[in-house]
Protein backbone atom coordinates (compact mmCIF):
# COMPACT_ATOMS: atom_id res chain seq x y z
CA UNK A 1 0.00 0.00 0.00
CA UNK A 2 1.30 3.56 -1.10
CA UNK A 3 0.41 4.55 2.46
CA UNK A 4 2.61 2.44 3.96
CA UNK A 5 6.06 2.68 1.58
CA UNK A 6 5.39 6.98 2.30
CA UNK A 7 6.00 6.19 6.60
CA UNK A 8 9.74 6.62 6.73
CA UNK A 9 11.54 5.19 10.21
CA UNK A 10 15.16 6.12 9.21
CA UNK A 11 17.11 8.12 7.03
CA UNK A 12 20.49 9.03 5.04
CA UNK A 13 21.46 11.32 2.38
CA UNK A 14 21.61 15.27 2.43
CA UNK A 15 18.87 17.03 4.33
CA UNK A 16 17.79 20.71 4.08
CA UNK A 17 19.11 20.94 7.21
CA UNK A 18 22.83 21.50 5.32
CA UNK A 19 20.82 23.11 2.11
CA UNK A 20 22.10 26.93 1.78
CA UNK A 21 18.69 27.73 1.18
CA UNK A 22 17.38 26.57 4.30
CA UNK A 23 17.06 28.78 7.49
CA UNK A 24 15.72 27.60 10.65
CA UNK A 25 17.13 30.14 13.16
CA UNK A 26 14.46 30.62 15.84
CA UNK A 27 15.31 34.00 16.13
CA UNK A 28 14.93 34.24 12.33
CA UNK A 29 11.76 32.36 12.49
CA UNK A 30 10.12 34.81 14.85
CA UNK A 31 11.14 37.96 12.68
CA UNK A 32 10.29 36.06 9.67
CA UNK A 33 6.42 36.06 10.87
CA UNK A 34 5.21 38.59 13.29
CA UNK A 35 2.95 37.42 15.83
CA UNK A 36 3.99 34.16 16.49
CA UNK A 37 5.81 35.28 19.89
CA UNK A 38 2.52 36.37 20.98
CA UNK A 39 1.10 32.77 21.99
CA UNK A 40 3.87 30.54 20.62
CA UNK A 41 7.77 30.33 20.35
CA UNK A 42 10.14 30.01 17.59
CA UNK A 43 12.30 27.83 20.67
CA UNK A 44 9.46 25.32 21.13
CA UNK A 45 9.46 21.81 20.60
CA UNK A 46 6.47 21.47 18.59
CA UNK A 47 8.85 23.52 16.00
CA UNK A 48 11.23 20.51 16.27
CA UNK A 49 13.85 22.17 13.37
CA UNK A 50 11.22 23.35 11.25
CA UNK A 51 12.50 26.20 9.13
CA UNK A 52 11.92 28.31 5.66
CA UNK A 53 13.13 27.12 2.29
CA UNK A 54 14.41 30.34 0.36
CA UNK A 55 14.10 28.01 -3.04
CA UNK A 56 10.36 26.74 -3.28
CA UNK A 57 9.40 29.62 -1.29
CA UNK A 58 7.96 27.01 1.91
CA UNK A 59 8.25 26.33 5.74
CA UNK A 60 9.35 22.50 6.01
CA UNK A 61 10.86 20.54 8.16
CA UNK A 62 14.80 20.77 8.60
CA UNK A 63 15.00 16.67 7.68
CA UNK A 64 13.27 17.04 4.37
CA UNK A 65 15.35 17.28 0.84
CA UNK A 66 14.93 18.33 -2.73
CA UNK A 67 16.55 17.84 -5.93
CA UNK A 68 17.87 21.62 -5.57
CA UNK A 69 19.43 20.20 -2.58
CA UNK A 70 22.97 23.20 -2.36
CA UNK A 71 25.10 22.12 0.82
CA UNK A 72 26.11 25.47 2.86
CA UNK A 73 29.15 27.48 0.61
CA UNK A 74 28.64 25.16 -2.55
CA UNK A 75 26.66 28.51 -4.16
CA UNK A 76 29.40 30.63 -2.90
CA UNK A 77 31.96 27.87 -4.72
CA UNK A 78 29.80 27.92 -7.76
CA UNK A 79 29.58 31.61 -8.24
CA UNK A 80 33.91 31.76 -8.08
CA UNK A 81 34.39 29.43 -10.36
CA UNK A 82 31.69 31.20 -12.82
CA UNK A 83 33.67 34.36 -12.14
CA UNK A 84 37.34 33.27 -12.72
CA UNK B 1 10.15 26.63 -11.38
CA UNK B 2 10.52 25.56 -7.85
CA UNK B 3 9.18 21.56 -7.11
CA UNK B 4 7.82 20.59 -3.68
CA UNK B 5 9.36 16.96 -5.06
CA UNK B 6 10.86 15.86 -1.44
CA UNK B 7 12.29 12.90 -0.15
CA UNK B 8 12.63 12.50 3.99
CA UNK B 9 16.73 12.12 4.94
CA UNK B 10 18.48 12.30 7.72
CA UNK B 11 19.89 15.03 9.55
CA UNK B 12 23.00 14.87 11.28
CA UNK B 13 22.71 17.31 14.03
CA UNK B 14 22.67 15.76 17.95
CA UNK B 15 19.05 15.08 19.44
CA UNK B 16 20.62 15.80 22.89
CA UNK B 17 20.70 19.38 21.38
CA UNK B 18 17.05 19.61 22.18
CA UNK B 19 17.54 19.81 25.93
CA UNK B 20 19.17 23.17 26.24
CA UNK B 21 18.02 24.29 22.88
CA UNK B 22 14.21 24.39 23.83
CA UNK B 23 12.27 26.21 25.98
CA UNK B 24 10.04 23.07 26.75
CA UNK B 25 13.17 21.46 27.89
CA UNK B 26 14.12 24.70 30.16
CA UNK B 27 11.07 24.65 31.56
CA UNK B 28 10.82 20.67 32.59
CA UNK B 29 14.45 21.84 34.20
CA UNK B 30 13.33 25.03 36.09
CA UNK B 31 9.95 23.77 36.73
CA UNK B 32 11.64 20.29 38.42
CA UNK B 33 14.61 21.95 40.23
CA UNK B 34 12.04 24.54 42.10
CA UNK B 35 10.33 21.29 42.88
CA UNK B 36 13.13 19.76 44.50
CA UNK B 37 14.44 22.63 46.65
CA UNK B 38 10.76 23.34 47.80
CA UNK B 39 10.80 19.63 48.99
CA UNK B 40 14.80 19.96 50.25
CA UNK B 41 13.52 22.68 52.02
CA UNK B 42 10.31 21.06 53.37
CA UNK B 43 12.63 18.17 54.43
CA UNK B 44 15.01 20.42 56.31
CA UNK B 45 11.64 21.66 58.73
CA UNK B 46 12.01 25.00 56.34
CA UNK B 47 10.54 26.14 53.45
CA UNK B 48 11.01 28.42 50.14
CA UNK B 49 8.15 30.44 51.16
CA UNK B 50 10.92 33.45 52.27
CA UNK B 51 11.85 34.25 48.50
CA UNK B 52 8.41 32.98 46.97
CA UNK B 53 7.13 35.89 48.26
CA UNK B 54 3.46 37.20 47.16
CA UNK B 55 1.18 40.03 48.40
CA UNK B 56 -1.52 39.63 50.71
CA UNK B 57 -4.62 40.88 51.09
CA UNK B 58 -4.94 44.51 51.77
CA UNK B 59 -7.72 47.10 52.07
CA UNK B 60 -5.88 50.44 53.04
CA UNK B 61 -3.05 51.61 51.38
CA UNK B 62 -1.17 51.97 54.74
CA UNK B 63 -1.51 48.00 54.91
CA UNK B 64 -0.08 47.95 51.63
CA UNK B 65 2.72 50.21 52.88
CA UNK B 66 3.03 48.25 55.73
CA UNK B 67 3.65 44.84 53.46
CA UNK B 68 6.15 46.19 51.10
CA UNK B 69 8.19 47.63 53.56
CA UNK B 70 8.11 44.27 55.24
CA UNK B 71 8.69 42.32 52.05
CA UNK B 72 10.62 44.51 50.24
CA UNK B 73 14.08 42.60 49.89
CA UNK B 74 11.95 39.19 49.57
CA UNK B 75 10.73 40.80 46.45
CA UNK B 76 14.44 41.87 45.55
CA UNK B 77 15.55 38.73 46.07
CA UNK B 78 12.76 36.77 44.03
CA UNK B 79 13.65 39.28 41.14
CA UNK B 80 17.21 38.08 41.54
CA UNK B 81 16.73 34.49 41.45
CA UNK B 82 14.60 35.09 38.47
CA UNK B 83 17.23 36.86 36.78
CA UNK B 84 19.90 34.65 37.28
CA UNK B 85 17.67 31.43 36.22
CA UNK B 86 15.89 32.86 33.15
CA UNK B 87 19.55 34.77 31.99
CA UNK B 88 20.99 31.76 31.53
CA UNK B 89 18.14 30.11 29.35
CA UNK B 90 18.23 32.95 27.77
CA UNK B 91 22.03 32.30 26.87
CA UNK B 92 21.78 28.41 25.63
CA UNK B 93 18.72 28.98 23.46
CA UNK B 94 20.56 31.60 22.02
CA UNK B 95 19.03 34.95 22.66
CA UNK B 96 21.20 38.25 24.19
CA UNK B 97 21.05 38.31 27.86
CA UNK B 98 21.66 41.94 28.32
CA UNK B 99 18.60 43.47 26.21
CA UNK B 100 16.89 40.35 28.35
CA UNK B 101 18.23 41.44 31.67
CA UNK B 102 16.50 45.14 30.84
CA UNK B 103 13.27 43.47 30.01
CA UNK B 104 12.94 41.19 32.24
CA UNK B 105 12.93 43.75 35.15
CA UNK B 106 10.37 45.53 33.76
CA UNK B 107 8.15 43.19 33.48
CA UNK B 108 9.17 41.81 37.03
CA UNK B 109 8.13 45.17 38.07
CA UNK B 110 4.78 45.57 36.11
CA UNK B 111 3.83 42.16 37.46
CA UNK B 112 4.10 43.29 40.87
CA UNK B 113 2.04 45.87 40.63
CA UNK B 114 -0.85 43.86 38.80
CA UNK B 115 -0.35 41.50 41.68
CA UNK B 116 -0.65 43.56 44.15
CA UNK B 117 -3.63 45.28 42.20
CA UNK B 118 -5.54 41.99 42.37
CA UNK B 119 -4.78 41.57 46.17
CA UNK B 120 -6.91 44.02 46.75
CA UNK B 121 -9.68 43.53 48.73
CA UNK B 122 -12.31 45.51 46.77
CA UNK B 123 -10.52 44.29 42.90
CA UNK B 124 -13.16 41.54 42.50
CA UNK B 125 -15.58 44.33 42.53
CA UNK B 126 -13.81 46.58 40.27
CA UNK B 127 -13.07 43.10 37.88
CA UNK B 128 -9.83 44.08 38.60
CA UNK B 129 -8.94 39.97 37.70
CA UNK B 130 -4.80 39.92 37.32
CA UNK B 131 -4.73 38.07 34.49
CA UNK B 132 -7.00 40.12 32.63
CA UNK B 133 -5.35 43.34 34.16
CA UNK B 134 -1.79 42.43 32.87
CA UNK B 135 -3.10 41.09 29.05
CA UNK B 136 -4.84 45.07 28.95
CA UNK B 137 -2.14 46.94 29.83
CA UNK B 138 0.16 44.56 27.86
CA UNK B 139 -2.24 45.49 25.38
CA UNK B 140 -2.26 49.21 25.92
CA UNK B 141 0.79 49.50 26.31
CA UNK B 142 2.11 47.98 23.61
CA UNK B 143 -0.38 49.57 20.67
CA UNK B 144 -1.27 53.05 22.24
CA UNK B 145 1.76 54.10 23.61
CA UNK B 146 4.55 50.98 21.88
CA UNK B 147 7.54 49.64 23.15
CA UNK B 148 11.35 50.22 21.30
CA UNK B 149 11.75 46.29 19.80
CA UNK B 150 14.94 45.51 22.09
CA UNK B 151 12.61 45.05 24.88
CA UNK B 152 10.61 41.56 23.12
CA UNK B 153 13.94 40.12 24.52
CA UNK B 154 12.37 39.54 28.06
CA UNK B 155 8.40 39.06 26.50
CA UNK B 156 8.88 34.92 26.25
CA UNK B 157 4.82 34.37 26.37
CA UNK B 158 5.57 30.20 25.96
CA UNK B 159 8.50 29.91 28.11
CA UNK B 160 6.80 31.75 30.80
CA UNK B 161 3.43 29.30 30.54
CA UNK B 162 5.18 26.20 30.46
CA UNK B 163 7.12 27.10 33.32
CA UNK B 164 3.77 27.57 35.16
CA UNK B 165 2.12 24.60 33.70
CA UNK B 166 5.17 22.61 35.33
CA UNK B 167 4.80 24.11 38.69
CA UNK B 168 0.89 23.92 38.06
CA UNK B 169 1.72 20.25 37.83
CA UNK B 170 3.22 20.22 41.41
CA UNK B 171 0.16 21.50 43.01
CA UNK B 172 -2.49 18.74 41.25
CA UNK B 173 -2.57 15.29 42.24
CA UNK B 174 -1.53 12.54 39.98
CA UNK B 175 -4.73 10.65 41.18
CA UNK B 176 -6.94 13.30 39.66
CA UNK B 177 -4.86 13.12 36.04
CA UNK B 178 -5.43 9.21 36.32
CA UNK B 179 -9.26 9.50 37.05
CA UNK B 180 -9.81 12.41 35.12
CA UNK B 181 -7.73 12.49 31.96
CA UNK B 182 -9.51 9.99 29.82
CA UNK B 183 -12.88 12.06 30.07
CA UNK B 184 -10.84 15.01 29.69
CA UNK B 185 -9.09 13.17 26.34
CA UNK B 186 -12.44 12.07 25.20
CA UNK B 187 -14.15 15.34 25.30
CA UNK B 188 -11.21 17.56 24.04
CA UNK B 189 -11.02 14.86 20.98
CA UNK B 190 -14.85 15.34 19.91
CA UNK B 191 -13.94 18.90 20.13
CA UNK B 192 -10.44 19.20 17.71
CA UNK B 193 -11.97 16.54 15.49
CA UNK B 194 -14.92 18.52 14.49
CA UNK B 195 -13.61 22.07 15.06
CA UNK B 196 -10.76 20.72 12.50
CA UNK B 197 -13.25 19.32 9.62
CA UNK B 198 -15.48 22.44 10.03
CA UNK B 199 -12.58 24.45 9.64
CA UNK B 200 -10.89 22.33 6.53
CA UNK B 201 -14.02 21.86 4.67
CA UNK B 202 -15.32 25.39 4.68
CA UNK B 203 -11.51 26.24 3.61
CA UNK B 204 -11.92 24.24 0.72
CA UNK B 205 -14.73 24.99 -0.22
CA UNK B 206 -14.43 28.33 -0.46
CA UNK B 207 -11.13 27.09 -2.52
CA UNK B 208 -8.16 27.18 -0.02
CA UNK B 209 -5.28 25.30 -0.37
CA UNK B 210 -5.15 21.54 1.16
CA UNK B 211 -1.86 22.92 3.03
CA UNK B 212 -3.10 26.37 4.00
CA UNK B 213 -6.78 24.44 4.81
CA UNK B 214 -5.05 22.29 7.41
CA UNK B 215 -2.42 25.16 9.10
CA UNK B 216 -5.90 26.77 10.05
CA UNK B 217 -7.73 23.48 11.07
CA UNK B 218 -4.78 22.87 13.40
CA UNK B 219 -4.59 26.19 14.98
CA UNK B 220 -8.47 26.21 15.70
CA UNK B 221 -8.61 22.59 16.93
CA UNK B 222 -5.14 21.63 18.62
CA UNK B 223 -3.55 24.37 20.49
CA UNK B 224 -3.40 27.55 18.29
CA UNK B 225 -0.41 29.20 17.04
CA UNK B 226 1.80 26.17 17.99
CA UNK B 227 0.02 23.43 16.11
CA UNK B 228 -0.51 25.61 13.14
CA UNK B 229 3.65 26.38 12.88
CA UNK B 230 4.09 22.36 13.80
CA UNK B 231 1.54 21.40 10.97
CA UNK B 232 2.97 24.02 8.57
CA UNK B 233 6.41 22.19 8.85
CA UNK B 234 4.93 18.77 8.74
CA UNK B 235 2.43 19.62 5.25
CA UNK B 236 5.27 22.01 3.89
CA UNK B 237 3.20 24.65 3.86
CA UNK B 238 3.67 27.68 1.65
CA UNK B 239 5.32 30.51 3.52
CA UNK B 240 2.78 33.00 3.86
CA UNK B 241 0.09 30.13 4.83
CA UNK B 242 1.80 30.26 8.88
CA UNK B 243 1.03 33.87 9.48
CA UNK B 244 -2.64 34.08 8.41
CA UNK B 245 -3.17 31.42 10.73
CA UNK B 246 -1.04 33.12 13.32
CA UNK B 247 -2.85 36.49 12.81
CA UNK B 248 -6.74 34.97 13.03
CA UNK B 249 -5.58 32.36 16.49
CA UNK B 250 -4.21 35.65 18.44
CA UNK B 251 -7.07 37.62 16.95
CA UNK B 252 -9.82 34.83 18.15
CA UNK B 253 -7.44 33.92 21.38
CA UNK B 254 -8.06 37.41 22.99
CA UNK B 255 -11.51 37.84 22.47
CA UNK B 256 -12.09 34.82 23.80
CA UNK B 257 -10.05 35.59 26.44
CA UNK B 258 -12.53 38.21 27.94
CA UNK B 259 -16.00 36.65 26.57
CA UNK B 260 -15.41 32.98 27.99
CA UNK B 261 -15.13 34.29 31.44
CA UNK B 262 -17.82 36.87 31.07
CA UNK B 263 -20.19 34.46 29.40
CA UNK B 264 -19.56 32.06 32.43
CA UNK B 265 -19.92 34.02 34.48
CA UNK B 266 -23.24 35.55 33.45
CA UNK B 267 -24.17 31.53 33.16
CA UNK B 268 -22.98 31.60 37.00
CA UNK B 269 -21.24 27.96 35.97
CA UNK B 270 -19.08 26.26 38.49
CA UNK B 271 -15.31 26.85 38.33
CA UNK B 272 -14.34 23.30 37.36
CA UNK B 273 -17.10 23.20 34.10
CA UNK B 274 -16.17 26.74 33.19
CA UNK B 275 -12.61 26.08 33.23
CA UNK B 276 -13.33 22.92 30.79
CA UNK B 277 -15.62 24.75 28.85
CA UNK B 278 -12.63 27.51 28.69
CA UNK B 279 -10.12 24.37 28.32
CA UNK B 280 -12.23 22.81 25.25
CA UNK B 281 -13.29 26.58 23.15
CA UNK B 282 -9.84 28.45 23.90
CA UNK B 283 -6.98 27.93 21.23
CA UNK B 284 -3.52 28.79 23.30
CA UNK B 285 -2.39 27.69 26.45
CA UNK B 286 -1.61 30.88 27.64
CA UNK B 287 -4.74 33.28 26.70
CA UNK B 288 -6.50 29.97 28.30
CA UNK B 289 -5.12 29.90 31.63
CA UNK B 290 -5.55 33.93 31.52
CA UNK B 291 -9.77 33.33 31.26
CA UNK B 292 -9.17 30.03 33.47
CA UNK B 293 -7.35 31.87 36.37
CA UNK B 294 -9.64 35.00 35.95
CA UNK B 295 -12.76 33.40 36.23
CA UNK B 296 -11.77 31.08 39.03
CA UNK B 297 -10.67 34.04 41.07
CA UNK B 298 -14.17 34.66 41.15
CA UNK B 299 -14.98 31.77 42.77
CA UNK B 300 -16.49 32.36 46.73
CA UNK B 301 -16.93 35.88 46.55
CA UNK B 302 -20.21 37.51 46.41
CA UNK B 303 -21.35 36.40 42.77
CA UNK B 304 -22.45 33.17 43.99
CA UNK B 305 -19.38 31.00 41.37
CA UNK B 306 -19.61 27.67 42.98
CA UNK B 307 -16.45 26.09 43.19
CA UNK B 308 -13.00 27.08 44.12
CA UNK B 309 -9.80 28.96 42.09
CA UNK B 310 -8.07 25.61 42.06
CA UNK B 311 -11.19 23.34 39.71
CA UNK B 312 -11.10 25.73 37.11
CA UNK B 313 -7.09 25.39 36.48
CA UNK B 314 -7.34 21.32 37.15
CA UNK B 315 -10.32 21.18 34.47
CA UNK B 316 -8.66 23.75 32.16
CA UNK B 317 -5.53 21.82 32.19
CA UNK B 318 -6.67 18.61 31.97
CA UNK B 319 -8.49 19.33 28.61
CA UNK B 320 -6.21 21.63 27.14
CA UNK B 321 -3.07 20.36 27.94
CA UNK B 322 -3.98 16.54 28.23
CA UNK B 323 -6.54 16.32 26.22
CA UNK B 324 -5.19 18.82 23.13
CA UNK B 325 -1.26 19.68 23.36
CA UNK B 326 0.19 16.56 23.56
CA UNK B 327 -1.79 14.93 20.67
CA UNK B 328 -0.23 17.27 18.02
CA UNK B 329 2.75 15.11 17.04
CA UNK B 330 -0.22 12.49 15.79
CA UNK B 331 -1.86 15.35 14.19
CA UNK B 332 1.60 16.52 12.49
CA UNK B 333 2.25 12.93 11.16
CA UNK B 334 -1.17 12.39 10.22
CA UNK B 335 -1.83 15.25 7.98
CA UNK B 336 2.16 14.64 6.86
CA UNK B 337 1.13 11.65 5.65
CA UNK B 338 -2.06 12.88 3.97
CA UNK B 339 0.00 15.50 2.42
CA UNK B 340 2.48 13.09 0.63
CA UNK B 341 -0.20 10.37 -0.27
CA UNK B 342 -2.99 12.77 -1.79
CA UNK B 343 -2.53 16.55 -1.97
CA UNK B 344 1.38 15.90 -3.43
CA UNK B 345 0.70 12.58 -5.21
CA UNK B 346 1.95 13.68 -8.16
CA UNK B 347 4.37 16.14 -7.01
CA UNK B 348 6.38 13.89 -4.31
CA UNK B 349 7.81 10.55 -3.29
CA UNK B 350 8.76 11.76 -0.20
CA UNK B 351 8.44 9.69 3.15
CA UNK B 352 6.81 11.05 6.46
CA UNK B 353 9.33 10.35 9.65
CA UNK B 354 6.65 8.81 12.47
CA UNK B 355 9.85 10.28 14.24
CA UNK B 356 8.09 13.69 14.17
CA UNK B 357 4.98 12.57 17.03
CA UNK B 358 8.10 12.59 19.52
CA UNK B 359 10.41 15.25 17.70
CA UNK B 360 7.04 17.49 18.14
CA UNK B 361 5.71 16.65 21.11
CA UNK B 362 5.81 19.69 23.55
CA UNK B 363 8.12 18.50 26.51
CA UNK B 364 6.86 20.78 28.70
CA UNK B 365 4.25 18.30 29.47
CA UNK B 366 6.73 15.66 30.39
CA UNK B 367 7.59 17.98 33.47
CA UNK B 368 3.81 18.87 34.42
CA UNK B 369 3.52 15.25 34.50
CA UNK B 370 6.64 14.00 36.82
CA UNK B 371 6.15 17.50 38.98
CA UNK B 372 2.06 15.81 39.77
CA UNK B 373 3.38 12.42 40.58
CA UNK B 374 6.37 13.66 42.97
CA UNK B 375 4.20 15.55 45.01
CA UNK B 376 1.76 13.58 45.02
CA UNK B 377 4.59 11.18 46.43
CA UNK B 378 5.26 13.58 49.32
CA UNK B 379 1.66 14.30 50.54
CA UNK B 380 0.58 10.36 50.43
CA UNK B 381 0.78 9.48 53.96
CA UNK B 382 -0.49 13.04 55.28
CA UNK B 383 -3.53 13.00 57.09
CA UNK B 384 -5.38 15.91 56.40
CA UNK B 385 -4.97 17.94 59.44
CA UNK B 386 -1.20 17.48 58.67
CA UNK B 387 -1.94 18.08 55.05
CA UNK B 388 -3.64 21.67 55.76
CA UNK B 389 -1.02 22.53 58.70
CA UNK B 390 2.40 21.39 57.47
CA UNK B 391 2.59 20.44 53.77
CA UNK B 392 0.29 22.81 52.27
CA UNK B 393 1.85 26.36 53.83
CA UNK B 394 5.99 25.09 53.58
CA UNK B 395 5.43 23.17 49.87
CA UNK B 396 2.22 24.09 48.20
CA UNK B 397 1.74 27.43 48.40
CA UNK B 398 5.14 28.83 47.79
CA UNK B 399 4.79 26.76 44.12
CA UNK B 400 1.51 28.15 43.67
CA UNK B 401 3.07 31.82 44.27
CA UNK B 402 5.65 31.22 42.30
CA UNK B 403 2.70 29.89 39.29
CA UNK B 404 1.51 32.86 39.95
CA UNK B 405 4.05 34.79 39.16
CA UNK B 406 5.00 32.78 36.18
CA UNK B 407 1.80 33.37 34.44
CA UNK B 408 2.00 36.87 35.25
CA UNK B 409 4.59 37.61 33.51
CA UNK B 410 3.46 35.48 30.21
CA UNK B 411 -0.24 37.32 30.56
CA UNK B 412 1.15 40.56 30.32
CA UNK B 413 3.86 39.02 27.59
CA UNK B 414 1.00 38.48 25.18
CA UNK B 415 -0.40 42.30 25.68
CA UNK B 416 2.96 43.38 25.14
CA UNK B 417 3.86 41.13 21.79
CA UNK B 418 0.38 41.54 20.30
CA UNK B 419 0.93 44.23 18.06
CA UNK B 420 -2.18 44.36 15.47
CA UNK B 421 -0.54 46.70 13.06
CA UNK B 422 2.42 43.83 12.91
CA UNK B 423 -0.19 41.31 12.40
CA UNK B 424 -0.32 39.56 8.53
CA UNK B 425 -3.73 40.60 6.97
CA UNK B 426 -5.67 36.83 6.61
CA UNK B 427 -8.13 37.69 4.14
CA UNK B 428 -11.55 37.13 3.75
CA UNK B 429 -12.09 33.50 2.92
CA UNK B 430 -9.60 32.05 6.08
CA UNK B 431 -11.36 34.46 8.03
CA UNK B 432 -14.98 33.25 7.22
CA UNK B 433 -13.61 29.42 7.14
CA UNK B 434 -11.54 30.22 10.80
CA UNK B 435 -14.71 31.90 12.36
CA UNK B 436 -17.46 29.23 11.02
CA UNK B 437 -14.73 26.98 13.23
CA UNK B 438 -14.93 29.13 16.27
CA UNK B 439 -18.43 29.56 16.76
CA UNK B 440 -18.89 25.25 16.56
CA UNK B 441 -15.84 24.74 18.89
CA UNK B 442 -17.69 27.37 21.26
CA UNK B 443 -20.78 25.97 20.88
CA UNK B 444 -19.85 22.36 21.16
CA UNK B 445 -17.63 22.93 23.92
CA UNK B 446 -20.33 24.26 25.64
CA UNK B 447 -22.37 21.57 25.17
CA UNK B 448 -20.08 18.81 26.10
CA UNK B 449 -18.71 21.24 29.41
CA UNK B 450 -22.03 21.55 30.68
CA UNK B 451 -24.26 19.37 29.93
CA UNK B 452 -22.92 16.06 28.74
CA UNK B 453 -19.98 16.09 31.47
CA UNK B 454 -21.03 19.01 33.92
CA UNK B 455 -22.02 17.43 36.78
CA UNK B 456 -18.25 15.39 36.07
CA UNK B 457 -16.48 18.96 36.23
CA UNK B 458 -18.14 20.78 38.94
CA UNK B 459 -17.15 17.34 40.93
CA UNK B 460 -13.69 17.47 40.67
CA UNK B 461 -11.14 17.26 43.72
CA UNK B 462 -8.09 19.42 43.69
CA UNK B 463 -6.25 18.62 46.83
Amino acid sequence: MKIFNSIGLGNSGPSCQQCTYFQNDPSLIEAAYPGLTVMSSGFASVRDRDGLCSYNEIYLSARDSCPHFTPHGAETNLEEAASQ
Amino acid sequence: MATNTTETTGVKTSGWQEFWSKEDWWAVWLGLGIVALAYIFYLAGSSISWIAVAPGKWSTLSQLGAQLSKNGIKYLALLAAFLVLFTIVISFIGQKPKAFIKSFIFIFILSTIIYIVGAWDQANRYNLEPPLVALLLGLIISNVIGLPRWLDAGFRVEFYIKLGIVLLGATLPFTLIIWAGPVAILQASIVSLVTFFVIFLTARKLGLDHRLAAVLGAGGAVCGVSASIAVAGAVRAKKEHPPIAISLVVLWAIVLIFVLPLVCRALGLPTGVAGAWIGTSEFADAAGLAAAQSYGNLAGHHLGIAGTADQALASYTLIKVIGRDIWIGIWSFVLALIAVTVWERNETDSKVQVGQIWWRFPKFVIGFLIASVVTTLIVHGNSLADYNKLVKPSLILPITALRTWAFTFSFLSIGLTTRFRDLASTGFKPFVAFTFGVVVNVALGYVLSVVVFGHYWSSIVTH
